[in-house]
């Protein structure tokens, strides 16, 4: 409590002079003039009533079950950084842990393919919000040179991010592995090069 | 009914007074119009002005003056913490950097390769502001919590003119 810079409340005033009469009562051998029904709730039981109630009170704890089992499916784990959805994907002959991504078909923006590689692996009922038109990172890599055309060498990979809105996920369907992850445990998953790119656009 | 004789007198008094009629409405409207331009009066802001109850000098608090060791601490903790502080404002503008910069590459790359998806990324999104979201809470919300009811009286002084 700030003691310095503070004058007495109404509160403590009503505590303080609430002891002076019951000091003055007992120096003064019980002066019967003041009715003893005038004051039936002194201000310090209020006080200890506020306490008892507070201690009875539990607030959920900070480290819930799924961090002490370390279930990273669970979007529970860690309430006190971020987490960031990262899916298994076959890419060409490998499968990979990525960040959910979808082919850029010709006739449609970037936004509305985010939108789409959010619907196949979440199902239509996830509400996410999108922040900006504009890409946040790139990540580009070429193909290996069995692949290679003239006109397509490699691939660029634009990311976008979104805010999931609902906690609620037991109506998704999330049809392959995913994973919950936060930042600092994204290098266990992720390809260096990758990695390295993905780094610099997500804050903790 | 009577219908007495008329003459001149009793149609110059019915315009006289009909003059003094509209003279009487017009003296009347140029007070309203005084009164309102005269009207805005500052509603004083409750929160400026201490109330006088909390002036009275029983309020004051008797403490014992601080030891030195106590300032010393105080000191010493003060430059802890503007240190503390100065490190992670450097930390939070150096992450605004590079999401900037990384930002900026994407954008160039888009450019290069095609200039209609480049436009499109360019364009305002109007549905993002308002932009509302639930501010952290230091626990998690308890499951089944049933929070006590209570009523909430508005007691602000509304001024009127």
């Amino acid at each position: 409590i700030e003691l310095e810079r503070s004058h007495y409340s109404d509160h403590e005033i009503r505590k303080l002079e609430e002891e002076e009469q019951l000091r003055r009562r007992k120096e003064s051998a019980y002066d019967d003039d003041e009715a003893p029904g005038k004051t039936v709730i002194m201000a310090q039981d209020l006080e200890d009533k506020w306490e008892q109630k507070l201690l009875r009170f539990q607030a959920a704890p900070r480290i819930t079950d799924a961090d002490k089992n370390n279930n990273r499916t669970s979007l529970d784990r860690r309430l006190d950084s971020n987490l960031m959805l990262l899916v298994k994907q076959k890419i060409g002959n490998q499968e990979l842990w990525l960040l959910p991504q979808a082919e850029w078909q010709p006739g449609e923006t970037l936004r509305s393919t985010a939108e789409r590689a959010m619907a196949t692996f979440f199902g239509d009922r996830i509400q996410a919000k999108i922040l900006g038109n504009a890409p946040y990172g790139i990540y580009k890599y070429k193909f290996p040179r069995a692949i290679r055309t003239e006109n397509n060498v490699g691939a660029k990979v634009f990311f976008f991010k979104a805010f999931l809105q609902s906690s609620d996920l037991s109506q998704a369907e999330l049809k392959e592995d995913y994973l919950w992850v936060a930042k600092d445990e994204l290098g266990d998953y992720l390809k260096l090069e990758y990695l390295k790119k993905v780094n610099r656009f997500l804050l903790d | 009914r009577n219908y007495f004789p008329c003459r001149a007198q009793p149609k110059k008094k019915k315009k006289v007074d009909v003059k003094r009629e509209q003279a009487q409405k017009d003296r009347m409207k140029k007070k309203i119009k005084k009164l309102e331009k005269a009207a805005p009066e500052m509603v004083p802001i409750e929160d400026f002005t201490t109330p006088l109850k909390y002036s009275d000098s029983n309020r004051v608090r008797s403490l014992p003056p601080l030891s030195f060791e106590e300032t010393e601490r105080r000191v010493l903790l003060m430059k802890k913490w503007c240190l503390f502080k100065q490190k992670q404002d450097k930390a939070e503008k150096k992450a605004i950097q590079t999401l900037v910069e990384a930002q900026q590459e994407a954008l160039k790359e888009l450019r290069l390769e095609s200039e209609e998806l480049y436009q499109a990324a360019i364009r305002r999104d109007e549905g993002l502001f308002p932009f509302e979201r639930e501010g952290p809470n230091y626990t998690p919300p308890l499951p089944g919590y049933d929070p006590p009811e209570g009523k909430c009286v508005d007691i602000t002084k509304v001024y009127t003119q």
